[in-house]
């Protein structure tokens, strides 16, 4: 990927909360396949985890709930600017957004950055349209700026977000719930297998709309990366397959 | 770390009825007591996320996890195995009276230490309301309503917790507010780990004395002293 477009060679990366803060080895990855790296969700502020932290199983998938803790972007930039800047991979921050004012400088102190070649905008699930068309006007800069959307609203998120300057859109992950063992409803994002056929649906709409979409969710082998780029996705985020090695291959058909 | 094959070689039911599994797999990818190991099987896409499996006893050519397993692990099947990960116990050579202390649903992952502690001749008591089949006779089974009582008698703590009882801990210990534990201890805390420590994704936070620890990076293993309980 080259510092002001959006050509991801190969056309697969990580999505946003499934890597940590930069490339490494803990993952055992084939960093080859990849043509970028996304990080950690960052906010501005540190973010402790969420009070009712939770990760429940369903058939075919899991549901998340973290709270995207993190020490704050200074923390961040102090901790692992030099490894972006020594990164064979194009590193891409995904910030979490808290206040629109904030947003230009968080942005340009990621241009400032060596290693960073874009930012990932986190949307909120229950944004409104104006918000995510203001939040996107404002971290506007020199890099080009992926607008994460909730799945579930991405149709109607996505022109917004285009219109307001964003390079292309990425799947954020669907909402749900689950009763959890102490019988209380849990809610969170949704990953697994089970995930997919929805995240291709989405991700063929958006395509069918002209719009750049970068597929993401439930992608656990490496027909579902060429049904997505078949529906015409730019790339493909890979989420919690990445926590068991990766994409089968040939060559490791052990994944 | 790194990344092996290993092989189920047995499914069995422990003496409480939980299903495990015994693995064969190189001596380089066995777990110290209290590690771990991200395991998969290749190609079973309904499992959705790697397991974490903890050591119940060692052997030379593999070991056998902890329950629970799988249900549809069977005997012959290949499994990816990625690490040994994390911090495990740590018993000093001077420990001669140990206490281990297990509150979850098994106490399994305590059982390595058994051999460590018996091989320099260290007494061992076991505190819980689980009995499994088949310690040395040398080891003793009580009552986790004991703990009080066996927190004065050992030099050594070793519990298996949850990070929900974390908070009730001193109170089950028979420790008074602010009374400082008198003997070293360390937690195996099993928190859910659903990315083992890939993608510092939160989810097993425990709160510690300064800020937050990972039990998936920092621990499982964790310095009583440490923790904030």
């Amino acid at each position: 990927m080259s510092k002001y477009d959006l050509s991801f060679q190969p056309p697969l990366m990580n999505a946003a909360g499934t890597l940590g803060f930069a490339p490494g080895r803990r993952a055992a990855l084939d960093w080859t396949q990849f043509g970028a790296f996304i990080t950690n969700p960052i906010s501005l502020e540190p973010r402790a985890p969420a009070q009712e932290r939770n990760c429940l199983t369903f058939p075919g998938g899991f549901l998340l709930r973290t709270g995207f803790p993190n020490p704050g972007l200074r923390q961040v930039l102090r901790r692992y600017a030099l490894r972006w800047a020594r990164s064979p991979l194009s590193v891409i921050v995904h910030l979490l957004v808290q206040r629109s004012e904030d947003l230009p400088w968080q942005v340009r102190l990621l241009e400032a950055a060596e290693g960073v070649t874009g930012v990932e905008l986190g949307l909120p699930p229950d944004v409104d349209p104006e918000t995510a068309q203001s939040w996107v006007s404002a971290a506007a800069g020199e890099l080009p700026l992926i607008v994460r959307v909730p799945m579930e609203r991405a149709l109607a998120l996505a022109p917004v977000v285009m219109d307001a300057g964003a390079a292309a859109v990425s799947l954020g992950a669907p909402r749900g719930a689950l009763s959890a063992p102490n019988g209380k409803f849990q809610e969170g994002r949704l990953y697994g297998p089970a995930v997919f056929p929805l995240a291709l649906h989405t991700a063929r709409r958006l395509s069918q709309m002209k719009l750049p979409v970068i597929g993401a969710g439930g992608v656990y082998h490496p027909a579902q990366v060429e049904a997505m780029l078949a529906a015409g996705a730019i790339a493909v985020q890979l989420d919690a397959v990445l926590w068991r090695g990766g994409l089968p291959s040939p060559e490791n058909p052990l994944r | 770390m790194s990344v092996y094959v290993g092989r189920i070689t047995e499914v069995c039911l422990d003496s409480l009825g939980k299903l495990q599994v015994r693995i064969a797999c190189p001596s380089g990818a066995i777990p110290g007591a209290g590690q771990y190991l991200r395991a998969w099987v290749p190609g079973d896409e309904q499992q959705a996320l790697p397991l974490c499996l903890f050591p119940a006893e060692m052997q030379e050519n593999g070991f056998l996890a902890a329950p629970p397993a799988p249900a549809n692990w069977l005997p012959g099947m290949r499994l990816q195995l990625y690490g040994p990960l994390g911090a495990g116990f740590h018993i000093a050579p001077g420990v001669r009276r140990l206490a281990l202390a297990a509150f979850g649903e098994t106490p399994s992952r305590l059982l390595p230490l058994i051999p460590i502690a018996l091989a320099q001749q260290a007494d061992v008591t076991l505190f819980s309301e689980l009995n499994p089949a088949l310690l040395p006779p040398s080891v003793e089974v009580s009552s986790l309503n004991d703990l009080p009582e066996a927190i004065r008698w050992a030099d050594f703590l070793a519990l298996d917790i949850t990070p929900q009882i974390l908070p009730t801990l001193r109170q089950r210990l028979g420790l008074k507010a602010n009374e400082p534990l008198s003997l070293k201890a360390q937690a195996l805390v099993n928190a859910v780990m659903p990315c083992a420590g890939v993608a510092e994704c939160g989810v097993c936070a425990i709160p510690a004395r300064r800020g937050w620890k990972l039990a998936c990076l920092d621990g499982p293993v964790f310095d009583l002293a440490d923790l904030e309980w």
